[in-house]
């Protein structure tokens, strides 16, 4: 698919605000052309999108069941009006889906209801959403999700006739898949192949805009976009810790007009009554500066995996391995296994020194300062 | 140091560290192969391997995973060991993928096999064995009891679930588990072993100090309109809570106890009390 958004324009215009400018793609997010509409009877101010032609309405922001382990949460965030609930065959065994459709209850019609199956052939996914229905104590699902798919090369035809065959038996009333990565190539298969109604993909402020543009099109076929991973994750490096800035990536998620909801997870009341806020108001001046500094702050350390930078080191080193292995010990205090990966390079390689080279051929279009954190790798571990 | 040890040395420490990676071995059970290479997944890349799953396992302080695939005939066991934060983290991540509904059989800390699937604790490692069988309703069980007798042998660590889950009164005692944060759903706890009963729920937390725990207990009442005192362990306090129903919640020393989702907080007071006497 051809790029029309370069991923200099993304940033700039989405999050480095010290160079935002008027015409960036930000006036476009924050006139949806999908506006968010609010519930004037709900104690909550909520807001609502529809999920392309599933016809589901859906609150802007929905519940990530995946973490939650008390079915209080889950029972209050329905009182309060949130309409999506997500889950999975595989989360905790199955008992997540348990201790879902203990807290949803008499209340199970009044949500839209979505789990996913990791089987790997149609009998195993027929059984799998069997027993999903069983200990979601319902007789249908809302949408059923083939689960954690990279690659068209990783649906078989079978699997989508277990989905199309869980349609025509009523069990789930849409279906569609769950990715984490390879979005640009999902993305738009998926929509080619017109047999899906839903996408549920990883999508946040730290991403390459492709998958921005694979969701665009998906959208544009009329298939509905659910996102999670929306508060970015990762390690103590990577993580949200300025005061608001979890709210701050919530609000960039749902100001994109494309994406119907979100499913951040939460396990606790105050979790779950924070993210409500995100539907309250429009992302703002603040948000952004909030987001650009997390940014800004992991920017020259944070590796993306893009591979855009396999092969342009003039000594032949594998940057982004030796970026991991860095990552291992200044982002998660492993020292010991980041020198574990890092010995396990050439000889050759291990005895490169960057500080060697007049200039580094390196250019990591993400800002990453690969020579001076190849440099510390080689300080630390050589 | 005489030459002969010096040349034995670098033989006993290979040694030692093969013995250290033989539980992830297909010939710990005869007949198996190993099918592909070993994996290995670290924090930053768990997704890939569990998708999103990998968030519960970063809850319970997750380090490293390694896994093989092990081939006999048709069928495949995938086998998975994850290293945790420390034996009680292992055990948590057991108790909360644990079949509830079933006996917890004594493998490590606490263990469970059934037709194609088993998981145990011991020390802190947490185990997953995955049949892959191309009778889906094919019976597993005795080649799964080889592979965890063999591996729970070799595996080092602690074999003994932690002593809070003793605490926890016995009748009608459905199941037990450790809630790596937000316990009962409520931030301030944010971490502790919780009990369900037939009726009702009992958990534990535990905090740095007498002190902080009592601030704790200070935030927690100021959520409950209408709670009030109750002579249960150092201090407590008792309430009716949307969500939570009776509920009442005790300091002693650094611990915090309670019970929540009973009929009424005299209930919950009265059980609590018996909670508190059991903690030492």
């Amino acid at each position: 698919m051809k790029s029309t958004t370069s991923r200099r324009d993304f940033l700039s215009a989405g999050l480095a605000l010290p160079v935002l400018n008027a015409g960036s793609r930000m006036a476009l997010w924050q006139s949806p052309q999908n506006p968010v509409s609010s519930a004037p009877s709900s104690p909550a101010k909520l807001s609502y999108r529809t999920l392309g032609h599933t016809g589901l309405k859906v609150t802007t922001v929905g519940f990530g069941c995946m973490i939650t382990s008390d079915s209080s949460v889950v029972q209050r965030a329905v009182d309060l009006g949130i309409t999506y609930f997500d889950t999975a065959r595989g989360y905790q065994h199955g008992n997540n889906e348990r201790m879902v459709g203990t807290a949803l209850g008499s209340k199970r019609k009044q949500v839209v209801l979505s789990t996913k199956t990791e089987a790997r052939d149609k009998a195993g996914q027929l059984k799998e959403l069997d027993t999903s229905l069983s200990e979601l104590n319902t007789d249908y699902v809302d949408i059923w999700y083939i689960h954690g798919k990279s690659s068209p090369a990783e649906i078989h035809d079978d699997m989508i006739e277990a989905l199309q065959l869980a349609k025509q038996q009523g069990k789930a009333r849409f279906v569609g898949i769950s990715t984490h990565s390879g979005q640009p190539q999902l993305l738009p298969w998926m929509a080619q192949k017109g047999v899906f109604d839903v996408v549920l993909t990883a999508f946040n402020f730290s991403m390459d805009p492709g998958v921005q543009q694979a969701i665009d099109t998906v959208a544009k076929a009329g298939m509905g976009v659910v996102a999670m991973k929306v508060m970015a994750g990762g390690s103590r490096n990577q993580k949200l810790a300025q005061s608001g800035a979890m709210l701050a990536a919530l609000k960039w998620v749902i100001q994109h007009p494309n994406v119907a909801t979100t499913i951040p997870s939460m396990t606790d009341m105050d979790q779950l009554e924070q993210n409500l806020k995100a539907m309250e108001g429009a992302f703002s001046e603040g948000d952004q500066k909030l987001l650009a500094a997390h940014l800004e702050r992991i920017q020259p350390f944070y590796c993306r995996m893009c591979g855009k930078c396999e092969g342009a080191c003039a000594e032949g080193l594998p940057v982004a391995d030796v970026l991991r292995c860095l990552t291992y010990a200044d982002g998660y205090g492993q020292f010991a296994l980041g020198r574990e990966r890092f010995l396990e390079l050439t000889s050759e390689q291990v005895a490169v020194r960057c500080g060697d080279c007049a200039e580094c051929t390196v250019k990591c279009p993400y800002g990453v300062q690969v020579s001076s954190r190849m440099a510390r790798a080689q300080e630390l571990f050589a | 140091m005489r030459a002969s040890h010096l040349v034995l040395l670098p033989i006993l420490l290979a040694a030692g560290m093969a013995c250290a990676q033989d539980y992830l071995s297909c010939q710990l059970v005869p007949g198996w192969a190993q099918s592909g290479p070993k994996r290995q997944y670290t924090a930053d890349n768990l997704y890939d391997y569990k998708d999103g799953a990998a968030e519960g396992y970063l809850s319970y302080g997750f380090t490293r995973m390694q896994g093989v695939d092990c081939k006999l005939g048709g069928i495949t066991l995938t086998i998975d060991v994850s290293e945790m934060a420390d034996a009680d983290s292992a055990y948590g991540m057991f108790a909360a993928n644990r079949d509830p509904r079933l006996p917890i059989a004594r493998i490590g800390m606490g263990g469970q096999i059934q037709p194609q699937s088993a998981q145990f604790a011991k020390g802190k490692y947490y185990v997953e064995i995955v049949a892959i069988d191309p009778n889906p309703n094919g019976d597993r069980t005795a080649e799964l009891r080889a592979f965890v007798t063999g591996m729970q042998q070799r595996l080092e660590g602690r074999d003994t679930a932690p002593e809070e889950l003793d605490w926890f009164p016995k009748d009608d005692l459905a199941s037990t588990r450790l809630v790596p944060e937000s316990v009962l759903g409520l931030k301030q706890l944010k971490r502790g072993y919780v009990a369900t009963y037939k009726q009702g729920q009992a958990f534990i937390a535990v905090e740095a100090s007498p002190e902080s725990a009592s601030e704790v207990l200070k935030q927690l009442r100021q959520r409950f309109d209408g709670a009030s005192s109750v002579a249960v362990g150092d201090e407590a306090f008792q309430a009716k809570a949307p969500y939570l129903d009776g509920i009442c919640i005790f300091r002693k020393g650094r611990y915090l106890g309670g019970y929540a989702n009973l009929p009424s907080p005299q209930e919950a007071a009265s059980r609590a009390a018996k909670l508190a006497a059991s903690i030492p």
